[in-house]
């Protein structure tokens, strides 16, 4: 069964280019504000901009239906309560 | 009463244009989602609530597995550029960018690999500290699932060398691609929380 | 069993069905009707072997550390003919893992989610079919670990289901802390496992295989709560696996994830674990809400009273089920801000729960009751499932869980919901879908006189925990009796205990009807409860590829009492306009207003 042609000339290459600016600029910032407090949310910010962009552009979410959007983010929502509930338990007990 | 003829058991059920298998596909890779979750969950908890934790650019080699990280996304890259040649009915250029993808999946275990034991040698083993049970398991954790996309990868390629694929039937490369995509979405997070934070 | 009726001569398969040995038909068959078949048979199995484990824990609680004549030599044997302290643990350990992980969970999702489902929704078989085989014959090691667990050096894992550590993490703590313990671990691994495929594959086959017409929103209760159970069992068994995978570490390769020695934390695993098997409470009780559903309009012969919201309602559960997660933990040390926050989510899983209730109670208002056995048992899930979620609301509130947590309070509200609840709502589907599944009526008298001897014992052992309870008895204690203030319940421990023997006894009643039936049950028609989903419209078993013709549906599964018909049914696959129509309305029918 053919799977729509990709009619929309998806910026494979575009996206690498950031993939690779943004991954320099993550261990150029890891470097940088060794200490920092900013450099956490920095970081993360910065992993979550680079995953986003594999999942939209090479897993090709972007172009798909919302029900499949649906099913990658259902699980993400879930993860980030269970990283954080226990974290907020551990730091506050310290 | 008449009997109507069962739909015809070779046609893919599909549903908003997607196929069973690319749907129960996605599915699989948000439990593996949760799996990772689980395990990054317990890393980040664990690191929070202990008062010494190493200076992980002090004891990890963060240039060379940032290169290792490089690496990933070229093959992800090459990954989808496959695809995108299939979908054009490009033979060649599915094989070609199946074999990249293949050999630097492979590299990067390589390195994996060449990492983990520089560290062994320094004596950081996953007795010896709760950096080293964490940093040992997320990494193992994540390497097993890069072995199983290479096993995949080595399949799904030699179909391409035997014209396996056409542009009109190519399914196969699309879920091996979704599945490694989804390795490079996990490292990213990885090496980001392990080797950056 | 017969894959076929052999009324019809015709056969609308596209190629001659190859003749297929004993082994390849009932042993490792890709047909979901003898898959499903197959957990029913190993689930009944291990209710019993559980079953019987329960009546020893209650021995121990009328008379403890007292010979029990007969079995006492069988079963104690290498301990002197009495129960061994370390091997009380053990004893319930056992009794909570293989109820939860062998019988409850494979019955409800395995054996009737596998049956039903392609059934349901006028599908041919699952999406997956082999990986419907893959995902039993990763249960059949699974069975086998785990029981080897009672012949391994030091016994079986007995850290209780939950496994707490750093009890559990040290393999040279206690017997039972051995070599049971990974054996454990090994085997949960490989239930998740097969649970994982299951889910992937009921998952799909609702959102794919649905037969023509069958939009979302005309499926049955009983596939609404099968699909949403899939999703929770996607989403949150791999967190398990990964507790599983982390504390098998602790025990065999020396890590300290949760050993405060090497800097691990305690209650890291108590949130990791209870993230996966809160959701699977609700894994073990949606599936029976919705097979309720369905067994309740069709003996009250009435719609489902608010189909929509009872839908959302099974959301809302699912949905709340993943973030309520620290109500096991209020005693454990979390943060007590993190608890009140846990315990607003909880309190708020009571609102979708009492919809669900009143709408039970709504759809039975005013109709024409049929008491029959499958309907005494749904009733039975609704009156004792309002119990033991009451009981848990009590649980919910922080301070009151201070002197409830650990105590026979909740043994009672787990009893209430999963014996009350979950166990009613098996003997319900049992016998309703006997026919369907075997081909032969169940006796509907002894099936009353179960529900009459197991409704009663089972209110007479259990009601009274919560008395124990709130009176400040532990659990997971092998002799209470030996705190002086707790020495006066021992007699209200015997009646409980002698009402168990009686519990326990009555289940040979619904296990002699049950094989009988199987060989000597009258013979079934496709549809012996005038019921209107899709598994009625073909034979009683049905055959192979389970409808001669793929079925259209035209409307929704409760259109019992419509004004417009003459019968007080209306199968999906038949319409209004008089296609497929068995009999022509008479004008007496169409009295009233005009049906929506």
């Amino acid at each position: 069964m053919a799977h729509p042609p990709a009619a929309h000339r998806a910026p494979y290459m575009r996206v690498f280019v950031f993939l690779v600016v943004l991954t320099v600029l993550e261990v150029l910032l890891a470097f940088v504000l060794a200490a920092s407090p900013a450099k956490v949310p920095m970081l993360i910010a910065l992993a979550i901009a680079k995953a986003t962009l594999v999942a939209m552009y090479y897993m090709h979410l972007r172009f798909e239906s919302r029900l499949l959007r649906a099913i990658a983010v259902f699980p993400l929502i879930l993860s980030i309560v269970l990283a954080l509930a226990p974290s907020f338990d551990v730091l506050a007990r310290r | 009463m008449a009997h109507a003829v069962i739909s015809e058991p070779h046609a893919t059920p599909t549903w908003q244009g997607i196929t069973t298998l690319k749907f129960a596909w996605w599915l699989f890779l948000a439990s593996e989602v949760m799996f990772f979750a689980g395990l990054i969950a317990a890393y980040i908890v664990l690191r929070a609530g202990s008062p010494v934790w190493p200076i992980v650019s002090e004891v990890l080699n963060v240039p060379l597995v940032a290169g290792n990280t490089f690496i990933l996304i070229v093959s992800s890259v090459t990954m989808v550029q496959a695809y995108a040649g299939i979908q054009a009915g490009n033979q060649s250029q599915l094989r070609n960018m199946l074999l990249a993808t293949t050999a630097l999946g492979i590299i990067f275990l390589g390195i994996q690999a060449f990492e983990w034991s520089a560290l062994l040698r320094e004596g950081e083993t996953a007795q010896s500290s709760l950096f080293g049970a964490t940093f040992y398991t997320l990494t193992g954790f994540h390497g097993l699932h890069v072995t199983g996309g290479v096993v995949g990868l080595v399949f799904v390629t030699l179909k391409a060398f035997r014209a396996g694929y056409t542009q009109a039937e190519h399914g196969g490369v699309e879920l091996m691609g979704l599945y490694w995509h989804f390795v490079d979405v996990v490292w990213i997070i990885l090496f980001t929380i392990v080797y950056l934070i | 069993m017969t894959t076929h009726t052999g009324t019809a001569t015709h056969v609308t398969h596209d190629h001659p069905a190859a003749e297929k040995s004993f082994i390849q038909k009932y042993v490792f068959s890709i047909d979901h009707k003898v898959i499903g078949k197959q957990f029913l048979f190993s689930s009944l199995f291990f209710f019993v072997f559980g079953g019987l484990l329960a009546m020893l824990i209650r021995t121990q609680l009328a008379w403890p550390w007292q010979e029990i004549p007969g079995v006492g030599q069988f079963v104690y044997g290498n301990s002197g003919n009495i129960l061994a302290p370390e091997a009380y643990p053990a004893l319930v350990t056992m009794h909570g893992t293989i109820m939860i992980f062998f019988f409850i969970i494979p019955i409800l999702s395995g054996a009737f989610g596998n049956f039903l489902i392609p059934l349901m929704i006028g599908a041919k078989d699952m999406a997956f079919p082999r990986l419907n085989l893959l995902s039993y014959w990763f249960m059949v090691p699974a069975f086998f670990i785990m029981l080897a667990g009672f012949f391994v050096e030091g016994g079986t894992a007995a850290a209780g289901w939950t496994s707490y550590v750093p009890l559990s993490a040290l393999p040279d703590m206690v017997p039972g802390s051995g070599a049971g313990q990974t054996l454990w671990i090994v085997s949960l691994t490989l239930v998740g496992t097969s649970s994982l495929m299951g889910a992937i594959n009921y998952i799909t086959t609702v959102v794919m295989l649905r037969a023509k017409g069958m939009h979302m929103f005309r499926l049955p209760m009983t596939i609404w709560a099968l699909f949403i159970t899939a999703i929770l069992v996607l989403m949150a068994t791999p967190v398990l696996t990964s507790a599983l995978i982390l504390l098998f570490l602790d025990r065999t390769v020396g890590t300290h994830f949760f050993l405060p020695s090497g800097g691990g934390q305690v209650i890291l695993w108590q949130h990791l674990f209870w993230f996966y098997s809160h959701p699977a409470v609700y894994i073990m009780i949606l599936p029976a809400m919705g097979m309720a559903s369905d067994i309740i309009s069709c003996f009250a012969r009435k719609p489902l009273f608010g189909y929509k919201p009872m839908v959302f309602s099974i959301m809302a559960i699912a949905g709340l089920g993943f973030i309520v997660w620290g109500h096991h933990m209020f005693q454990s040390g979390m943060n007590p801000v993190l608890g009140t926050v846990f315990m607003t989510s909880t309190m708020m899983i009571a609102l979708p729960s009492a919809i669900k209730t009143f709408n039970w109670l709504a759809t039975l208002w005013g109709g024409q009751l049929r008491l029959t056995a499958p309907m005494l048992n749904a009733l039975a899930f609704v009156s004792t499932f309002v119990i033991g979620g009451l009981s848990g609301v009590f649980a919910a509130a922080t301070p009151v869980d201070i002197f409830i947590h650990d105590t026979y309070w909740i043994v009672g509200h787990i009893h209430y919901v999963l014996f009350g609840g979950s166990l009613f709502g098996v003997f319900a589907a049992v016998q309703y879908w006997f026919p369907k599944m075997f081909g032969r009526m169940m006796s509907d008298r002894w099936g009353k006189v179960h529900f009459v001897l197991t409704f009663v014992a089972f209110n007479l052992v259990f009601f009274p925990m919560f008395i124990l309870g709130a009176y400040g008895m532990p659990r997971r204690i092998a002799d209470y009796t030996s705190y002086n203030f707790l020495a006066p319940l021992q007699s209200l421990n015997q009646f409980m205990t002698l009402s168990a023997y009686v519990l326990a006894l009555s289940q040979l009643v619904l296990f002699g009807n049950f094989f009988y039936s199987l060989f000597r049950g009258q013979k079934a028609a496709d549809n012996p409860w005038q019921a209107n989903s899709l598994e009625w419209a073909t034979s009683s078993p049905p055959p192979e590829h389970n409808f001669h013709a793929e079925p259209v549906v035209y409307h929704g599964p409760y259109e019992y009492s419509s004004p417009e018909v003459a019968e007080d049914w209306l199968p999906q696959n038949h319409a209004l306009d008089g296609a497929g129509l068995k009999k022509t309305p008479t004008p007496a029918a169409a009295t009233g207003a005009a049906a929506d």
